[in-house]
């Protein structure tokens, strides 16, 4: 162990270059985010835990019925919730944390000091499912499919990585990302780190002409293998024997059971006993978990905004005014109590709350739209309404409410609201999920509830998509030059004071032109029996990036 | 006999063409983007027009529909029945797994229907309007008012929060473990059956009432036969006529009930498979499903229809 106080004699044999490096190394830890590990070593990804048993078999209840196979092409947790422990990615989130970036098949990583070019050193010895040994190519193969898809491929990550020029395989085990512009280090490892990048065979690619909907098990590098599958019921995978991490996985046998989030199958699957650990419980079943005895129930934030759009191509709605006053006469504390049975949530504006970069919930608390106490809120949305020239109110809009349950609970909560601060009346139209996409994709509403995703909690991956001009997800065809170009600002920004200066700027100007009503942000809840060890999710984001059970053992 | 059956035949053949040309072409007028559920609504809302052309004529939703109709009719007669869009598996292999679950399901329940309706219809017949009767016609107005799903709902939970017990969560065939079987069966058999018990009680009542009246059965009594014997051995097989036409159309019942009891109980089974289908407009699954529902339904109600020769002997068939 280092001496606490080191000698003076000790201090002045300080040379040059090592004083350089510690300022260069303090230098980085002060304007790097905490979790962000650069140039980080093997020895960080997850060891043996001292005491840990090997054996036994986990029982976890998740959705687990994915529409294809494909995890580059998914975006619902119903294919890496049961996928996820068959496979690795080139770094991941340490699964103790759920933030910090650890090595996984990337020994190590550089980054070029102008943050154009990023550098994997690939481990040696790491063998798919099928016995073949992962190599450069096999990254390559993997990221050019992610960064550009074929033809008849849609890989919603595409957007992670627009910055990236050329991927170039420097040798078997080294391989380039060089980027076209500079990209926040934490924003482009948080994309490598997504737990849907997963790292296939260039065979596997090329065998299947780069499309493996259809492909139910074909080989990784995971910590566990397909053994059979039973569609929308049971996914068991066995213990990878060769898995590259000696020591992991503790299990022998994973057994996944398809639960649909939030339903009564799932709940009374866990209350009874039947799984060992659930994911997505809805609100009574959890709380009843967390009063059992020898259960650890946890709570924590989902990639998700709830929200209803407005239709900036009708005509009310172009003016940012009626749009700022439908915001502001949302009382967003009865929401949350509206769903409080149904589906956990939080209150939030238009950047997720727990960033570190978003206005603190404690201050957005104080703002016009989300205190306690919308009266004054109202008074001002009124205001507005009369300025806008409706004082009067608005008659006979459309609101398509997408037809799950915290949807028409909120949809009804929110006509009220509506008719009750600012005379708008509006008829609710139910429509299956197919149908609110189509419908919200040509622009058929007035007003339409639904949920959006993300894949990093970073702003610059969200910001085109939800308010980009022409975002996949921008359902009211919102435009803002003065946040566009903000946005794109953000994007390039590598100084971390600076983007978050940017993005609180970024925050005010939605909140005074609104591209959506925010409604609330989901949180997730997940319980399992004690006998489940070494993962706790409470500081994780999302059910997207630590989904592997190499680290959690039985007892 | 055998006219009769061609003709029942070719009648049946008729109403499963006209049932099939109708759930195909409502599927298809109905609104909503199966790819959605397929990319899921991120890789939905990202993909460009020429990708989605391209995934729809990659599933063969591109094609006329007169083609489209043409493949499922060759899927139903190689009796593949066609791929679910989601994971290429195939219908018939769904049918197979989960099919028995929701066949067992209904025949216990039409056997309960039978078990608890039969004796009470019976017993209100022998002492109209007396209290045994007054407290059998109140339940069976209950049992008939009560959703099935509801009841379903309940007995979940009282069961999970009284004795912490849920039924098995995955498939369990009869011949694979009985008594996880029926654990998995029992709970929807007894709420659909108990439903149709209700149905099952008031027609047998009604039937049995008119039937006792009949000279034929005085004429019983007159001859000294006991009362008992009169009941079951005169009366009870000539009013059973329309307990068993009523027992068809229960079927019917029962395969739509089965659905929503299904889900509400969280059994595997067909139903299940057939509202998951629903949601995720999977029109292959959706359209089998619907098909196989109403062959079972036009198949039962001709064998009600040949029954009546055997329990009749005045009717014959021509």
């Amino acid at each position: 162990m280092a001496d606490p106080v080191p000698s003076k004699a000790r201090r002045l044999a300080v040379s040059r270059r090592s004083f350089l490096k510690t300022i260069g190394v303090a230098g980085a830890a002060g304007t790097a985010p905490a979790f962000l590990r650069s140039g980080a070593s093997a020895q960080e990804t997850p060891a043996s835990e001292p005491g840990a048993k090997r054996g036994g078999t986990l029982r976890y209840g998740i959705l687990s019925a994915p529409a294809h196979f494909d995890i580059h092409q998914s975006g619902t947790v119903a294919n890496l919730g049961a996928q996820g422990p068959m496979y690795d990615c080139l770094v991941r989130r340490d699964p103790r944390d759920g933030q910090t970036i650890i090595p996984d098949l990337a020994q190590k990583w550089d980054v070029s000091p102008d943050g154009k070019k990023y550098t994997f050193q690939i481990r040696k010895g790491v063998k798919f499912h099928d016995g073949a040994e992962l190599t450069a190519a096999d990254v390559k193969a993997t990221y050019d499919r992610i960064v550009r898809p074929p033809k008849g491929v849609v890989i919603p990550r595409s957007s992670l990585f627009t910055a990236v020029g050329e991927i170039v395989v420097v040798d078997p085990y080294r391989i380039e990302f060089r980027l076209t512009e500079p990209r926040p280090k934490a924003f482009m490892l948080g994309a490598f780190a997504s737990g849907w990048n997963v790292i296939v065979r260039k065979k596997t690619l090329d065998d299947n002409h780069g499309n493996l909907r259809q492909i139910e098990n074909f080989p990784g590098t995971g910590p566990f293998r397909h053994v059979s599958r039973k569609d929308k019921e049971l996914w068991i995978q066995e213990r990878n024997p060769n898995y590259w991490n000696k020591g992991l996985p503790y299990v022998d046998r994973l057994e996944i059971y398809h639960l649909a989030p939030f339903s009564p199958e799932l709940g009374s699957a866990f209350l009874s006993g039947k799984i060992d650990y659930a994911r997505l419980l809805d609100p009574v079943s959890w709380r009843k978990a967390k009063e059992m005895p020898g259960v650890t129930a946890a709570q924590f934030n989902q990639s998700v905004i709830q929200a209803f759009w407005v239709n900036g191509k009708r005509k009310p709605f172009a003016d940012p005014r009626v749009r700022r006053a439908i915001h502001l006469s949302m009382d967003r504390n009865a929401l949350i109590d509206v769903v409080k049975d149904t589906a956990p949530m939080q209150i939030g504006g238009f950047v997720y709350p727990f960033h570190e970069a978003s206005t603190p919930t404690s201050e957005l608390v104080k703002r016009l739209g989300y205190q306690a106490d919308t009266k004054a809120a109202v008074q001002e949305a009124r205001n507005l309404m009369a300025a806008a020239g409706y004082a009067q109110g608005i008659k006979n809009l459309d609101f398509v409410v997408r037809e799950i349950a915290t949807f028409k609970l909120w949809a009804v909560a929110i006509q009220a609201m509506l008719k009750e601060a600012l005379n708008i009346e509006c008829n609710l139209r139910v429509v299956q999920t197919s149908q609110w996409f189509e419908e919200a994709g040509a622009g058929n509403f007035d007003l339409a509830i639904s949920a959006i995703v993300s894949s990093l909690m970073d702003p610059s991956d969200y910001f085109e998509a939800w308010y980009g001009k022409g975002g996949p997800q921008n359902y009211g065809s919102w435009t803002n030059e003065q946040f566009h170009t903000l946005a794109h600002q953000i994007e390039r920004e590598v100084d971390e004071n600076k983007r978050k200066a940017m993005i609180r700027q970024a925050e005010d100007i939605l909140e005074s032109d609104p591209p959506l009503i925010p409604v609330a942000y989901e949180r997730i809840n997940d319980a399992w029996y004690n006998r489940v060890h070494g993962q706790n999710p409470s500081s994780y984001f999302g059910i997207y990036d630590v989904v592997r059970w190499d680290t959690v053992w039985m007892s | 006999m055998q006219k009769y059956l061609l003709r029942r035949a070719f009648f049946a053949l008729g109403t499963m063409i006209g049932v099939s040309l109708i759930i195909f072409v409502v599927l298809r007028i109905l609104p909503g983007d199966p790819l959605v559920a397929i990319l899921g609504v991120e890789g939905y809302n990202k993909m460009s027009p020429a990708d989605h052309a391209r995934i729809m004529a990659d599933l063969g939703l591109s094609d006329p529909l007169a083609v489209q109709y043409a493949r499922w009719l060759r899927d139903i007669v190689t009796g593949q029945l066609g791929k679910s869009f989601f994971r290429g598996d195939t219908v018939r292999d769904l049918i197979l797994h989960r099919g028995p679950l929701s066949a067992e399901i209904a025949v216990l329940a039409l056997v309960v229907s039978w078990l608890v309706g039969l004796p009470i219809g019976i017993l209100s017949a022998i002492r109209p309007n007396g209290w045994a009767d007054t407290i059998a016609r109140s339940l069976s107005i209950l049992f008939i008012a009560i959703p099935g799903f509801w009841l379903g709902l309940l007995m979940v939970l009282a069961l999970l929060f009284w004795f912490g017990y849920k039924a098995p969560i995955l498939v369990v065939h009869l011949w694979e473990d009985p008594w996880q079987n029926l654990q998995l069966v029992i709970g929807p058999a007894l709420v659909l059956g108990l439903a149709q018990g209700a149905y099952i009680a008031r027609m047998s009542r009604s039937c049995l009432l008119e039937v006792i009246r009949e000279d034929y059965v005085r004429t019983a009594r007159a001859k000294g036969a006991v009362e008992r014997a009169v009941v079951l051995r005169h009366a009870l097989p000539n009013a059973l006529l329309p307990v068993i036409t009523i027992s068809g159309v229960l079927l019917g019942f029962v395969l739509g009930g089965s659905v929503a009891v299904e889900q509400a109980f969280g059994v595997p089974g067909l139903g299940r498979s057939l509202v998951t289908a629903i949601i995720e407009r999977d029109i292959i699954v959706v359209q089998n499903l619907v098909l196989l529902y109403a062959l079972i339904f036009v198949a039962v109600n001709v064998l009600v229809d040949l029954s009546y020769a055997w329990l009749d002997p005045r009717i014959r068939y021509q």
